[in-house]
């Protein structure tokens, strides 16, 4: 790909550049010819006509001087004045009436005399410029169909008298020959001139494309990560412009990586302290809880023997206290498990919904009875277990359980429904929680699950929480790749719906809307706890 | 009567450890300190050891290896009550040879449960 893309930059220019010499060099061989053509003919038609003119008169002396007996003399004249002129195809010595006194033909020389068997020309224009006299000239068409140069020399004597024309027909063979062979001269330069054309620009275009190719090579290694080696390049124009652009560019994309480098171990290590911090406060938190806890517990069992009712009641109200203030615990130590691995894949297992529900349920039985509130809860019977990690899925519905009994009035009724459902084209379990609550405003239902958000701060004092159960369950259901959301009527009710894929849905779905997991937590499988 | 051992640092929760299996009928030795806690464990191994994770000096996890390494401490089963919840945690300790593992914060009625189970177990593989 790379390799490809340089020899076709190189091949372009060195395209253009021959394209130019080819282009120039053929204009100027066709301007030679056809203006070498034109001169030469026009050259060799000047000669014919002087030569014309200058034969006539001493070969019609020599018709009428020798007459039909010197034969010999006679050739050996015609013969020394047809060496005067290459270009000579035929001499005829015509009288002005048309009837041809004398012909010379290649080697041959007729003289006709007053014989009858001489020749007599019809052609009116011929006999016209014979008869006429002035010297004319004209080009015509042979009977075998070659050009040629007609010259009509009037021979005319000093009183005026006219009895013979010479006329001479001319051939351009000669001239053609000499063309020709320019022709092939001409052709043979072009051919030399195109060779040398295509090395000349294969040469200037890798003159120009060398420097190209450096910058090329810098930026690959750049791309390569050597962000330390510069490209050097001493053209002197755009192209060591564009190096030295390249060059600054690449120092600050160093000081810029640098900066984000440190700025990043900063941010990991500060990341770090917090979620250590988070972990070892709730930690610190857990014991005393454990202490608190058991406790009450063994009170009001009257395992620590018996308590009056009112002591009895204020017991409770410090069981259900404990119970929130360890929620809240479990909450902050999940979210800062969350934070740091997202990839709850570990962990999974078949999950039976029935059984989770049940048991988050069973939590709130005792803060429910206090208040007269009672649950509902309804599950479609062949129902799939789904895969999940059943500690956070259990956290989920303790989540929005709490939620629930949190604002659902006195005497009021929570309902849990699970059913199958497809979300999205995928196969899952649907869970809705349905309270008869405050309900929450339609503007606050998109922000409900972002972290440490409550619809109105004074809820915070009226209902305690930190804002973090409904965040925590959006991270875990997203974990698990489902989804989340809620409907509300305000003082009617709100209702959360919990969507989880079905345990066989094929890995391939996992598309955009999934968050991206990171597979940080060693894939262990989770130990049967509490059994040995 | 069975001998629980409970090894924790704070005061607190190993009086609430004892109260709770005292009051269900168990005989309860304890120890605030990781190294006296050890050399007790391997004079005289008890039935059962609940065994804290984070103590200061000698922590719960070096005790459980020590213990295990020990012909005497080999086979005495051990819960491990923490505070750490974590998959990794609960992992490492059931490796390093703790019989199970119990979060903070428990039920008093679930921490009886996982203790009698353990005491069953032993007596239910030898007689399967």
């Amino acid at each position: 790909m790379r390799a490809r893309r340089q020899v076709l930059l190189q091949t372009r220019i060195a395209r253009h550049i021959a394209f130019a010499v080819v282009v120039s060099l053929v204009l100027s061989a066709l301007v030679l010819v056809v203006f070498r053509h034109t001169s030469v003919r026009r050259n060799m038609e000047r000669s014919a006509r002087t030569y014309a003119q200058l034969i006539s008169e001493p070969l019609a002396n020599q018709v009428g001087f020798h007459g039909s007996s010197g034969k010999n003399v006679l050739d050996l004249q015609v013969t020394q004045l047809r060496e005067l002129n290459d270009d000579i195809e035929r001499l005829e010595i015509v009288d002005v009436r048309g009837r041809v006194v004398l012909r010379a033909e290649g080697g041959n020389v007729v003289l006709f005399g007053d014989g009858i068997d001489a020749p007599v020309i019809t052609d009116r224009e011929l006999l016209r410029a014979i008869d006429g006299l002035d010297p004319t000239a004209k080009q015509i068409t042979e009977a075998d169909g070659s050009d040629a140069y007609r010259v009509v020399a009037p021979v005319v004597k000093q009183w005026g008298e006219h009895v013979y024309s010479l006329v001479g027909t001319f051939t351009y063979a000669n001239v053609d020959r000499q063309l020709r062979s320019s022709l092939w001269l001409s052709a043979l330069i072009l051919a030399i001139g195109l060779g040398l054309a295509h090395w000349v620009s294969v040469a200037l275009a890798g003159g120009i494309t060398r420097d190209v190719d450096r910058l090329r090579a810098g930026v690959l290694r750049i791309q390569e990560g050597r962000l330390e080696e510069r490209v050097s390049i001493n053209s002197r124009d755009e192209i060591q412009e564009l190096a030295d652009a390249f060059n600054l560019m690449a120092d600050e994309l160093v000081a810029t990586i640098r900066q984000l480098r440190d700025a990043n171990r900063e941010l990991e290590t500060l990341d770090q302290t917090k979620a250590d911090l988070v972990a070892n406060v709730s930690h610190e938190l857990k014991t005393p809880l454990t202490a608190l806890r058991g406790y009450l517990e063994l009170m009001s069992e009257g395992g620590l023997g018996a308590v009056s009712d009112e002591a009895s009641r204020a017991v409770m109200v410090c069981r259900k206290n404990v119970e929130r203030l360890s929620l809240r615990v479990e909450e902050l130590v999940q979210l800062s498990r969350l934070d740091r691995f997202t990839a709850l894949d570990s962990a999974r297992e078949d999950v039976d919904l029935r059984s989770v529900l049940e048991s988050a349920i069973d939590t709130f039985r005792p803060r429910m009875e206090g208040s007269g509130m009672h649950f509902v809860l309804q599950v479609q019977p062949d129902l799939q277990t789904i895969e999940a990690n059943p500690e956070q899925i259990e956290r989920v519905f303790l989540n929005l359980l709490d939620n629930a009994v949190k604002f659902t009035p006195h005497g009021g009724t929570v309902l849990v429904f699970a059913e199958s459902c497809d979300h999205e084209r995928r196969q899952g379990v649907l869970v809705r929680i349905q309270d008869s609550g405050v309900g929450i405003p339609p503007t606050e239902l998109i922000r409900i699950f972002d972290r440490f958000y409550q619809v109105d701060p004074s809820s915070r004092r009226r209902f305690g929480g930190m804002g973090l159960g409904l965040s925590l369950v959006r991270s875990i259901v997203e974990a698990h790749r489902g989804a989340v959301w809620a409907e509300s009527e305000e003082d009617v009710g709100s209702t959360f719906f919990v969507w989880l894929p079905n345990r066989d849905f094929p890995s391939e779905a996992v598309g955009d809307g999934a968050p991206s997991v990171r597979l940080e937590e060693a894939d262990v499988h989770r130990p049967a706890v509490g059994e040995a | 009567m069975a001998r629980v051992f409970v090894v924790d640092d704070e005061p607190d929760m190993v009086d609430l450890l004892a109260t709770i299996l005292k009051s269900d009928g168990f005989q309860v030795e304890t120890d605030t300190d990781g190294r006296s806690a050890l050399a007790r464990l391997l004079a005289d191994p008890p039935d059962l050891v609940l065994l804290d994770l984070m103590m200061p000096d000698l922590d719960g996890m070096e005790l459980l290896k020590l213990l295990r390494l020990d012909a005497k401490g080999a086979s005495v089963p051990v819960l491990v009550v923490s505070a750490r919840s974590g998959h990794q945690d609960q992992l490492g300790t059931l490796q390093l040879g703790a019989n199970a593992y119990i979060c903070k914060p428990f039920s008093p009625r679930e921490l009886v449960r996982q203790v009698r189970q353990l005491l069953e177990t032993p007596e239910a593989k030898t007689s399967a």
